[in-house]
């Protein structure tokens, strides 16, 4: 497990869920899928989730399942409703300018695995 | 399917009224019409736009003005990417007598860089009807990509594959017990066409017409049974 933080440092991310603390937010891996319905099925607590989908709709789908967080790949960043919702339901939204596969890369670096 | 082929085809099964919703383009939309009206069939202006989510969104038009204004804007918002004939064929736009107009090399495989909202809002400011296409479908169904229907935009109208049993398919999602349905073959060859039709009682065969049937107004309505 790790910090949230740690991850947002190593993808050079942006926070645009700011009155989240990132700290407080732990990580054991993450799940990378652009098809909500497969997240749906897959995704479990205690993951980010990678994704370059932006539709609201990845809010609700992040408080069933009990994701913490979502990446947003290549530089994708959500609107301002998205960011609203998200503050809502307490999920951390991070833009990243790197590419899915790097993304996941360098969290299963640092995870240690 | 060539026009001749098709009509042929459905007044074998006497079908009456049938749309072509080809990936991103209605330009064979104008030789379809024409053969359709002298077959006797009615036809209407559709297309099948794949979103930036990847949905695949069914428009419907009455005015061919309003459909081919439509279809311009959609060309412009997908990505210019040349089509691979070895992969996907060749994209031909025919005339009635299915003479090869032009080929078309933009892929019309590819999305749209419009999202769903703004693919809906598109739709309507041209007049059109937009329908998510086979909702219960795996892939490319507003289903499928967004994990459920968003609460917007909302649509009266739900497109459902040609074996779906709806029955079924309501009780496994109550949530939808309030929307219309429209069942379509989908049929990308002739033998696709037996399945997957609907019946509508309409006062014309307009696409406004079957607004009106989804809403049940004044003895209207779609019957999805197979």
């Amino acid at each position: 497990m790790i910090k949230l933080t740690e991850y947002i440092a190593a993808i050079g991310g942006e926070n645009h869920t700011p009155a989240l603390d990132p700290d407080e937010i732990l990580i054991s891996g993450a799940y990378v899928s652009d098809m909500l319905s497969d997240v749906m099925g897959s995704a479990k607590p205690e993951q980010v989730w990678i994704t370059i989908m932006k539709h609201l709709n990845v809010i609700a789908v992040a408080s069933m399942t009990g994701i913490p967080a979502i990446i947003f790949a290549k530089g994708h960043a959500p609107d301002a409703a998205v960011c609203d919702k998200a503050l809502e339901e307490s999920i951390c939204l991070i833009s990243s300018k790197y590419e899915t596969f790097e993304l996941a890369g360098i969290l299963y670096k640092l995870l240690g695995k | 399917m060539s026009p001749s082929a098709l009509c042929a085809r459905l007044k074998e099964l006497d079908t009456q009224w049938f749309a072509i919703t080809d990936h991103n383009s209605m330009a064979n939309c104008p030789a379809y019409a024409a053969v359709a009206r002298k077959a006797g069939l009615y036809f209407s202006w559709g297309v099948e736009i794949q979103t930036v989510e990847e949905i695949h969104l069914l428009a419907y038009f009455d005015d061919p003005r309003g459909a081919q204004a439509f279809d311009q804007e959609l060309y412009q918002s997908l990505l210019p990417i040349e089509n691979d004939p070895d992969f996907f064929g060749d994209q031909v736009i025919i005339d009635e007598n299915e003479n090869i107009l032009r080929v078309e090399s933009r892929a019309l495989i590819n999305s749209s860089i419009w999202d769903i909202t703004t693919a809906v809002q598109q739709v309507l400011a041209f007049g059109g009807l937009a329908v998510p296409a086979h909702i219960d479908a795996e892939v490319n169904s507003i289903i499928s990509q967004l994990g459920f229907l968003p609460p917007s935009p909302d649509f009266e109208i739900l497109g459902i594959t040609a074996r779906l049993n709806l029955p079924e398919y309501l009780q496994q999602h109550p949530e939808l017990a309030d929307k219309a349905f429209l069942r379509a073959s989908d049929a990308h060859y002739l033998s696709d066409l037996k399945q997957g039709s609907c019946t509508m009682r309409v006062q014309e065969a307009t696409v406004q017409e079957i607004l009106w049937a989804a809403r049940k107004l004044d003895g209207r309505y779609i019957n999805n049974d197979t």
